[in-house]
């Protein structure tokens, strides 16, 4: 039984079909990038995982919760699947550490002091130990991405939903995001990453998802994606991007 | 949750505004000693008949009343409301009669029931002082007029209007319609003899240039049907006064000797410009704290509303925001003048309850300031980009806690100088709820210059204590603005 499992999945803004008939499967433990053209529908399928976007018909299931289902506590399911955005989404009105600690004081009811001390520790696996009591403003693009992921894993996640989590960063900050989260995959870490970092892909991604138009047109090893594609429209994407 | 929160809104606004209605009006306590207590609407500036003098309703009508009530035994409530609007307080039920130099014609009897005349007035034609052009109707061609809505003088001139060929200016009162001739913009104006006589004597600069022409008696009103134990007492207690002297010794008090056709000798000596202000300042201070008393009750109860219907508006259910634009389009869409005269006098006639004129004026006040905070919370609400409520949600928040934790901190700093802009509009807009009669610092203006006719002195005094107010309060907004923003 696969850690997210998604089967027959369609998603439409009115007429528009920007998902069209989805499966997939996501194992514990594997690190699954998505790439693809943009407009692909590889953002909307990364966010139907966690319900920011409802889906129009087909099931998603998530550690054995079916979140397609209206009755299922959506907000239950979703601290357990952490989520880094593009824009990194961090709130500007509250402290680095406040922004950790936020979610499990609110959720988990863990003490100030208990979540603060968690707070530090992934700070300083993000190697931002100093910024604790920096407010978003004052930091970089990358600094902000990595408090963000720290964010993320403060609920202590099983899985990690990545959506295009390098993509606003200048390409010098590009590396330090990363390497954080090559941490990650290496700790054995649920990903699901939305990604144009392709050498990224090849090196850390356990499988690699290639949509276009609203379908998997091809998925397989990296290798075997990036080395011996089979599809013609995976070759004409890949010559574009390497 | 949410539900009950707002159940708990709204009975608490439910009970303000019983509070409101129990407290504002006397005639609740003193109703269960004896008997009723009549509310009798009046008008606010019809001078000698009722008018303010220090601080204090007085005038021919309103001694009249006090005497009739004295000998009669019965007790009422004076509600100075203009004479328009009494005029539809007693139509909708909303006071039980009026007196308010009131013409009896065949017109009004067929909307209300009249008492025996008590007064025999008559229109007469008053120009400026030193005005020697015209001397009769004949030398008004192609001049224009000041009236008084409503009023006998109106329906006088607009009789001869075309006759003449004159232009009527009409006006809602009498003040008005007088500095429209002392200052030259019109060339004279109509009004009942007494009226005018008395201006006169308190050294309004205008003459009586013709003899009165017969008029109709001044009677004391009901609503058609309603109250006739109350007009059989008037009648009774005015036959009593009569008879007594007491009658006389009231108008004499008034218009003394003065008559038609002859200037006023004996008018007091006019009082200093010191004299006047500070006169006016206890009342016109009183008026600023009524002011701004409406205005906090009227700006907390549109900020209930805002709230409802600003979170309505940016909620995902779609009857939610149906309901919430629904609300928005119809207060704002209606003028705040109108939203007023609707709820004082549309809706006690529509469904036959009273609705207390403060209650009406904070209503219609919070109502339209709740439509435009509604469209600020909403606004502020929008301006955060959506991946906040996203962040938040992914994290496994509810959308009342990322709502109340994540998106409204940062809301606020962006509603704050709206919020300081709708504070300086609601205290401005107070000032049209004293077209339904509420006492605050316009009217209060408004009573003096009936009284004392010097209206470029008292409005404005009444237009820089605005201003000041409203600077003040802008700059202490502005510091606290300041603060949200750095904190």
């Amino acid at each position: 039984m696969g850690k997210i499992k998604i089967a027959n999945l369609k998603k439409s803004y009115g007429s528009n079909e920007v998902l069209k008939d989805i499966n997939m499967q996501i194992e514990e433990g594997e690190v699954v990038c998505v790439i693809g053209p943009s407009g692909s529908g590889k953002s909307t399928l990364l966010r139907c995982v966690n319900k920011l976007e409802e889906v129009t018909a087909g099931e998603v299931i998530v550690d054995d919760y079916n979140i397609s289902d209206n009755r299922t506590d959506i907000n239950k399911v979703r601290e357990n699947i952490g989520m880094v955005f593009q824009h990194f989404n961090l709130f500007p009105h509250m402290s680095v550490l406040k922004n950790i600690t936020f979610a499990p004081v609110e959720l988990k009811k863990q003490s100030e002091a208990e979540a603060r001390k968690t707070a530090l520790q992934l700070l300083e696996r993000v190697g931002l130990s100093d910024k604790a009591d920096a407010f978003p403003g004052s930091l970089s693009g990358g600094q902000k991405q990595r408090v963000a992921i720290a964010r993320a894993l403060a609920m202590n996640p099983d899985i990690m939903l990545f959506d295009e989590p390098t993509s606003a960063l200048d390409p010098e900050m590009v590396g330090e995001v990363l390497g954080v989260m090559k941490d990650l995959a290496s700790e054995g870490m649920t990903m699901m990453i939305v990604t144009h970092e392709m050498g990224f892909a090849r090196e850390v991604a356990d499988r690699v998802i290639f949509m276009d138009g609203g379908y998997i047109v091809e998925e397989g090893a990296p290798e075997q994606v990036f080395g011996s594609p089979k599809h013609e429209r995976t070759i004409s994407f890949l010559e574009k991007v390497l | 949750m949410k539900k009950s929160r707002l159940m708990w809104l709204s009975i608490a606004f439910l009970l303000f505004f019983g509070v409101c209605t129990a407290s504002w009006s006397p005639s609740a306590v003193a109703q269960s000693e004896e008997g009723k207590t009549y509310q009798i609407g009046t008008d606010v500036t019809f001078a000698p008949f009722e008018f303010q003098r220090d601080g204090k309703y007085v005038g021919i009508d309103l001694d009249l009343l006090a005497a009739i009530a004295k000998d009669q035994n019965f007790k009422y409530e004076l509600k100075p409301l203009g004479f328009n609007a009494a005029l539809q307080g007693v139509q909708s039920n909303q006071l039980d009669g009026m007196i308010a130099g009131m013409s009896i014609t065949d017109t009004r009897k067929q909307t209300f029931d009249f008492s025996d005349p008590y007064y025999e007035s008559g229109v007469v034609m008053a120009i400026g002082q030193d005005d020697n052009t015209i001397k009769s109707y004949e030398d008004l061609r192609g001049k224009r007029v000041a009236v008084k809505t409503g009023t006998e003088g109106y329906n006088f001139a607009n009789s001869i209007k075309d006759k003449y060929g004159f232009t009527l200016v009409p006006f809602d009162d009498s003040a008005q319609m007088y500095e429209e001739v002392v200052i030259g913009n019109s060339a004279a104006c109509f009004e009942d003899f007494p009226v005018i006589a008395f201006g006169i004597q308190q050294g309004m600069k205008l003459k009586v240039v013709t003899e009165k022409e017969k008029g109709s008696p001044y009677g004391f009103a009901v609503n058609k049907g309603q109250n006739q134990e109350l007009l059989q007492k008037f009648n009774a207690g005015l036959k009593n006064i009569k008879a007594s002297g007491e009658y006389d010794q009231i108008v004499s008090n008034y218009l003394g000797n003065t008559k038609p056709g002859q200037e006023s000798t004996d008018a007091p000596p006019p009082l200093s410009k010191m004299e006047i202000i500070m006169a006016a300042l206890p009342i016109l201070f009183k008026g600023l704290g009524m002011t701004l008393m409406y205005t906090f009750i009227s700006l907390f109860f549109a900020f209930i509303f805002g709230l409802i219907f600003g979170f309505m508006k940016v909620s995902p259910s779609k009857t939610a925001q149906w309901i919430a634009t629904g609300f928005v389009d119809i207060f704002r869409g209606i003028p705040l003048l109108v939203l007023g005269l609707f709820i004082y006098f549309g809706i006690p006639g529509a469904l036959g309850i009273k609705i207390p004129l403060i209650v009406a004026a904070v209503l219609a006040l919070s109502l339209n300031a709740g439509a435009y905070v509604t469209e600020i919370i909403r606004g502020g609400i929008q301006s955060i980009d959506k991946g906040q409520l996203e962040a938040a949600r992914s994290l496994g928040l509810s959308y009342r806690t990322a709502m109340i934790k994540v998106i409204i901190p940062q809301a606020i700093k962006v509603m704050v100088p709206s919020f300081i802009n709708q504070l300086v509009i609601t205290l401005k807009d107070t000032s049209i709820m004293s077209a339904i009669g509420l006492v605050e610092l316009t009217q209060s203006g408004k009573l003096i210059v009936a009284n004392n006719l010097q209206s470029t002195l008292i409005y404005g005094m009444v237009a820089i204590m605005y201003l000041v107010v409203i600077t003040i309060l802008t700059k202490l907004a502005d510091s606290v603005e300041r603060r949200t923003r750095r904190g």
